[in-house]
């Protein structure tokens, strides 16, 4: 690779000392229930010109690793002892305010959400000319002129419009890329990088990867990469280190760790990360029989008033913006239905006109039956056609039970007979591989898979026909999502009920759908067999996303669990 | 509600309306003299040990009167906050539910009455309707409906877009039972504060029209009213205003402090820490 062989021209007296060093740190929390260790005995060197991963899941710790290393911690953490060094110099010792001047200059952080992390008044050049006033002591007019180049090496086409554009007139991807031109602006010797993908789109995101590795190897910088994604680590990283619990359970070169992993948590991390050549779906319906049918189904969002269409029937088309348009396709009986698409691609729009939650143009006919529009769908309707939200948090009601949640759908359409309605609870709990006790619980006191579970428990409890799935494993970790998709599969199984599995993730549904359809800018760009998927026919844009996601061979100890 | 002592906010705001509610209902009867009986020979006196707090122009003992009057003024200022908060979420609920036009028509015709100052409109009703406690009462709570109108609009807008009330509409289920099971419950927690900080604001406002003669009248032991009357006499004997003044303050002041603590008690971010 290119960057060894740049590495090789550095000095090697540079690569001796090592940017960052920590040593046997540890920290904690304090909170009403005592003190909860966050990090335990944390070892990590990172040496000049290298990048290391830190891979966990949510809770590991590798969010607060980072903000101990950036000095900026909250109020009401405990460091129980260790060092963390920064070119050889012990960042505890610097007071807040030596902090300051260190913070941007020689360490800089990116961080997940470009659109949060930027200051949504100002305008992007002089959030970038700011840096590099306060930590290089330029003048404007060289600030501008210095962030315009910076913006250039970061592949923006017109880095000086760029800079007079305000970040909601930029992209995600345009302006992760403003955040990592600054964070690289001031020449710093350490970046952290905490997720700086996961918000962005697969295409994006690769692309963001890619710029990472050009600008790591023309700087030469040291870099912490921070990720909960192994696959996604395996492309940028030298070392890798898993964080589970705040204890660092494996470190190495990433093809060890990949290759022979010698933690468990890090062996079952791996054999979570979804692979597209293992199949775990159900079979597919033997018969294929359509069960909902779509054809020519467009939503409008801020479509005209009565009174425009009146007075300006031409512009009808261009006022407000279409979710989705003419998109055409049937789901059948029994099947796993996979929609694809990036963020605004239109897929949950659909999710929502299936669900009976958005007004819609065109025909939707189910089980032969046409709905004409959304006002016109009935609790039968409703009854047999259920939905899954993205977050747990969100879908469940946090002032009723979780037995009380699940009852509802009992009683509302007669499933159970009233005094039943216990026992069924119950049943549902165990479908979903919960305990009975669990009813008598509050949503707050369940982890976000176990939520999600009953999310899926109160859908398949009105024994629907169809259930659509919108981003249902989105939210969790890793290791939870390859669960929670297998026990969806179980249970369609299991019912007989049809789905439609909505996500942003390639790999996963070409584990679990028998049919896959793509969606691009709310248009329906391509429907196929799963069989299919590599076929030359595919279109260029599915092409594109299959080729944008890291697919990698699971190690041979994993590839039976 | 484990942790609501936690902060002093909390602690001082509960002291102060434990004694104010102690001399609400139980003010009357521990009173030491008839409020209303004249002393011609104690005038304006300042405390002592036969009157605790001294005693007004007519020598009528100041604790007696301030004891009599608590009921009154903490019922004025509860009584109007229910009633407004009553009328204002109804009037916010409709609106954040039915959304469209409904609501677009009922904030507009709100936005313009909240642009009248509170007491200005208090003012301005009292002067329709006529003086009187009733009348009083009537007025403050109508001049807060708008307010609370538009908060308890707020809080149910926020909750309706929230999934578990999309899942309950995808799942066919009545309009009521979506508000009265998924919404309400989850938008109650800021009325309720809200309301408990306004009847501080509440009490203010009878005072302040007790004080102009357009609440209660004399010889009503209201407690704006008593500083109103001992107005003249303030520089003979500073008690017969401060008394009643700094009461009005203490109540005023344990309602807004109960109710900040309980806004962060009930924060969901800080109570299921």
């Amino acid at each position: 690779m290119t960057a060894q062989t740049l590495m090789k021209d550095a000095p090697i007296a540079a690569t001796e000392k090592s940017a960052l060093s920590i040593i046997d740190y540890s920290l904690s929390y304090k909170t009403a229930n005592g003190l909860i260790p966050a990090l335990q005995n944390i070892d990590l060197t990172i040496p000049k010109g290298k990048t290391v991963g830190l891979v966990g899941e949510s809770g590991s710790g590798k969010s607060s690793m980072a903000w101990s290393i950036m000095r900026y911690l909250p109020s009401n953490a405990v460091e129980t002892g260790g060092a963390i060094r920064l070119a050889g110099e012990e960042l505890l010792d610097y007071t807040p305010f030596q902090m300051m001047d260190i913070r941007g200059r020689r360490m800089s952080m990116v961080f997940q959400d470009p659109s949060t992390s930027l200051n949504p008044t100002i305008r992007l050049g002089e959030q970038i000319a700011e840096v590099l006033m306060r930590h290089r002591g330029l003048t404007k007019v060289q600030a501008f002129a210095e962030a315009e180049a910076a913006l250039a090496r970061t592949g923006i086409t017109r880095p000086k419009e760029m800079l007079q554009r305000f970040p909601h007139e930029a992209s995600g991807g345009e302006k992760q890329r403003v955040v990592i031109a600054t964070a690289f602006a001031c020449e710093p010797e350490l970046i952290i990088f905490d997720e700086p993908t996961t918000a962005l789109d697969i295409l994006t995101a690769r692309q963001i990867l890619d710029l990472f590795n050009q600008l790591r190897d023309e700087t030469n910088v040291s870099a912490l990469y921070i990720s909960h994604d192994l696959g996604l680590v395996s492309r940028v990283v030298d070392e890798v280190n898993v964080l589970h619990k705040g204890v660092i359970v494996e470190r190495g070169a990433v093809d060890e760790v990949f290759r022979k992993p010698s933690a468990p948590y890090t062996r079952q991390l791996i054999g979570a990360v979804p692979n597209p050549d293992r199949w775990i779906g159900a079979d597919a319906p033997a018969e294929p029989q359509t069960l909902v049918k779509l054809d020519k189904i467009g939503v409008h969002y801020g479509a005209p008033s009565r009174i425009q269409k009146m007075f300006w029937p031409e512009d009808a088309d261009n006022v407000g913006f279409w979710g989705a348009k003419d998109v055409a396709f049937e789901v059948r009986r029994g099947e796993l239905l996979g929609v694809v698409g990036e963020s605004g691609s239109g897929k949950s729009t659909i999710a929502k006109v299936l669900a009976g939650l958005q007004d819609f143009e065109g025909r939707l006919e189910f089980d032969g039956k046409n709905v004409a529009s959304r006002k016109a769908i009935d609790r039968a309707y409703r009854r047999r056609v259920q939905i899954v939200f993205q977050h747990p948090d969100a879908s469940l009601n946090p002032r009723q039970k979780i037995g009380k949640i699940l009852s509802r759908p009992l009683k509302l359409y007669g499933i159970v007979p009233r005094d039943q309605i216990k026992a069924r609870i119950a049943e549902l709990l165990e479908m979903v591989r919960l305990p009975a006790e669990f009813a008598d619980r509050y949503p707050h006191e369940l982890s976000g898979g176990q939520k999600q579970r009953v999310a899926i428990a109160r859908a398949f409890a009105a024994e629907p026909e169809l259930v659509i799935c919108d981003e249902v494993t989105a939210a969790l970790d890793v290791s939870v999502q390859a669960a929670v998709a297998e026990l969806l599969v179980k249970l369609q199984k299991d019912t007989g009920a049809a789905c439609v599995f909505i996500t942003h993730d390639l790999n996963l549904i070409r584990q679990l759908a028998h049919r896959i359809a793509v969606m691009h800018h709310g248009k329906l760009v391509d429907f196929f067999d799963r069989a299919d998927a590599r076929s030359d026919d595919r279109d260029a844009y599915t092409k594109a996303l299959l080729d944008a996601v890291p697919v990698h061979a699971a190690p041979q100890e994993t590839a039976s669990a | 509600m484990r942790n609501f002592f936690s902060t002093p906010t909390a602690i001082v705001g509960t002291a102060l309306l434990s004694i104010v509610c102690f001399a609400a209902i139980f003010g009357p009867f521990i009173a030491p003299y008839d409020p209303q009986a004249f002393d011609a020979l104690n005038r304006l006196q300042g405390p002592s040990m036969a009157h605790w707090l001294g005693t007004d122009q007519f020598g009528r003992d100041l604790l007696s009167r301030i004891l009599t009057g608590a009921p009154s003024t903490v019922a004025f200022g509860v009584g109007a906050t229910v009633v407004g908060v009553g009328i204002g979420s109804i009037i916010g609920v409709v609106a954040g539910v039915s959304g469209g036009w409904v609501d677009s028509t009922i904030m507009r015709i709100l936005d313009g009455l909240l642009a009248v100052p509170d007491l200005l409109f208090t003012l301005l009703i009292v002067t329709i309707l006529g003086g009187g406690m009733e009348h009083a009462m009537l007025a403050v709570s109508i001049a807060f409906a708008p307010g609370m109108a538009r908060i308890s609009r707020s809080a149910v807008l926020s909750v309706r877009t929230r999934d578990y009330v999309r899942a309950a509409v995808a799942r066919g289920e009545s309009g009521f039972y979506i508000v009265r099971a998924e919404v309400l419950p989850n938008a109650l927690s800021p009325i309720v504060v809200e309301a408990t900080i306004r009847v501080s604001f509440a009490i203010m406002i009878g005072a302040t029209l007790g004080f102009l003669g357009l609440g209660a009248q004399p010889p009503s032991t209201e407690w704006g009213l008593m500083v109103a009357e001992a107005r003249q006499f303030m520089f003979r004997n500073p008690w017969c205003v401060a008394v009643p003044g700094l009461s009005i303050a203490i109540a005023a002041l344990g309602f807004n402090l109960f109710g900040d603590a309980l806004r962060d008690s009930l924060d969901p971010k800080r109570s299921h820490g």
